[in-house]
């Protein structure tokens, strides 16, 4: 698969404080920022919170506000069919303080995953749901599960400009049908691939079964 | 030691067919290719050594353990590298992926990343450890496969067509790499330069081993199979 060389929303190597800050740390700012946004839905606590969101990828890990403006860019197009649906329903104000404030979610959660590694993420998350162990579950598996997931976004997304380009070549690019439908059937195929991979080098298993 | 006991694996998915017929060897060489057509049972073959595929009869049984009922532990010995490398690698670089492998261990965390980096290095590619893997070339994404299957140190390792998407550069590359490995290693190839390193190759037809022995003569009996198939067509 050709196309994209990045993986959308995880680690990059930097500098900054919000590096050299604790996970729990960060995803209790990051918790913050969504309580205060849904708490409060309000105009003004919105421009708040997104200007301390901003200020903080900034600052924390040396992003420019074009780089930072980026990283909203895959959600443009439901943030704006969002903001249109409110503002026709509810008024400006209501739809800016939707929109606005699932940006500022975006950009707190995009702050946290920019500046951890994912194996420490990973680890994060086995230590955050270690005690449902207790009832059986398998914080590893809810670890490799995310990881999953996420692996999950740049391959569709990867999928799609692959799919664009093969119609594109043979002149369909006005067809959507031509990149929709084998998307979903790649999609679908990705799934078991994915799982057979990952049963072949023996993870999700549980320590216990044999 | 690999022990194959009248192992033959039947489908039914509304075309009932055989993909391999009952078979019956043991394999204790350090280098086993497996060569025939496409569609012929090779991966079926392969699969059937780490349990991801079950036989419909017989056993396998790796290190003294059957496939069906010990799949866990025999998933921890035998390592299996896929053809097309980005079907196997699940994390966005290969020093993340190789911890990945590393946490079915067990290991306190802080041991992750150095064991990752003993691993990257030991293969050749620490330079390219936090590289996005859809960076890398070819050739750099399957010795990163092959490094994060043998980051667990299994005691087998297989590998389907681990050359076949390679150019000549990097099929190389990967020839050197399996030389060079501790580990028991079978593999399927097309690549019948890379057939011939082994100590024991099976030519594979219609799902049925129809050669076992020699490299060399494995592969020319393989050319005779292809021939005749032209001829035939």
């Amino acid at each position: 698969m050709r196309g994209y060389g990045t993986t959308l929303g995880l680690f990059e190597p930097g500098r900054g404080f919000l590096y050299r800050t604790p996970l729990p740390v960060k995803a209790a700012g990051s918790l913050a920022v969504v309580v205060a946004v849904v708490g409060w839905r309000s105009p003004a606590v919105v421009v708040v919170v997104l200007a301390f969101t901003g200020v903080t990828l900034a600052v924390g890990a040396h992003r420019s506000p074009a780089r930072i403006l980026r990283m909203l860019l895959p959600a443009l197009p439901v943030l704006a069919v969002l903001a249109l649906s409110q503002g026709l329903m509810t008024g400006g104000t209501r739809a800016f303080a939707v929109a606005g404030g699932i940006a500022a979610c975006l950009l707190a959660a995009r702050a946290l995953t920019l500046t951890t590694p994912l194996p420490v993420l990973l680890d994060g998350v086995v230590r955050l749901v270690a005690p449902l162990e207790r009832l059986g579950a398998d914080p590893e598996r809810f670890a490799l599960t995310l990881s999953v997931m996420l692996r999950s976004i740049p391959y569709l997304a990867g999928s799609v400009l692959d799919l664009r380009a093969a119609a594109r070549a043979r002149g369909l690019e006005r067809n959507p049908r031509v990149v929709g439908v084998p998307l979903v059937v790649g999609a679908v195929a990705y799934a078991p691939r994915t799982g057979e991979a990952l049963a072949a080098r023996g993870l999700g298993e549980h320590p216990e079964e044999e | 030691m690999l022990e194959f006991d009248g192992v033959g694996v039947r489908i039914d998915d509304g075309h009932p067919r055989v993909l391999l017929h009952p078979l019956t060897l043991s394999v204790p060489e350090r280098r086993v290719s497996v060569i025939g057509a496409n569609g012929s049972g090779k991966s079926t073959f392969l699969r059937l050594i780490n349990g991801l595929r079950e036989p419909t009869t017989g056993r396998v049984r790796v290190l003294g353990d059957d496939t069906r009922t010990a799949g866990r532990r025999v998933r921890r010995n035998v390592g299996f590298v896929f053809t097309d490398p980005l079907s196997q690698l699940v994390m966005p670089t290969g020093r993340e992926d190789v911890e990945l492998s590393l946490r079915t261990r067990r290991l306190p965390a802080r041991e992750h990343r150095a064991r990752a980096e003993e691993v990257l290095d030991r293969f050749g590619i620490a330079h390219l450890a936090d590289r996005s893997i859809y960076d890398l070339s070819g050739g750099e994404r399957q010795i990163l496969a092959f490094a994060v299957v043998a980051a667990v140190e299994p005691r087998i390792l297989v590998a389907d067509e681990p050359t076949t998407l390679l150019d000549l550069g990097n099929g190389a590359r990967i020839r050197r790499l399996i030389a060079g490995l501790d580990q028991q290693v079978l593999f399927t190839t097309h690549d019948l330069d890379l057939a011939l390193d082994a100590d024991r190759t099976l030519v594979v037809d219609d799902g049925r081993v129809v050669f076992d022995g020699d490299p060399g003569e494995a592969v020319a009996r393989y050319r005779d199979l292809a021939a005749a198939t032209c001829t035939t067509e």
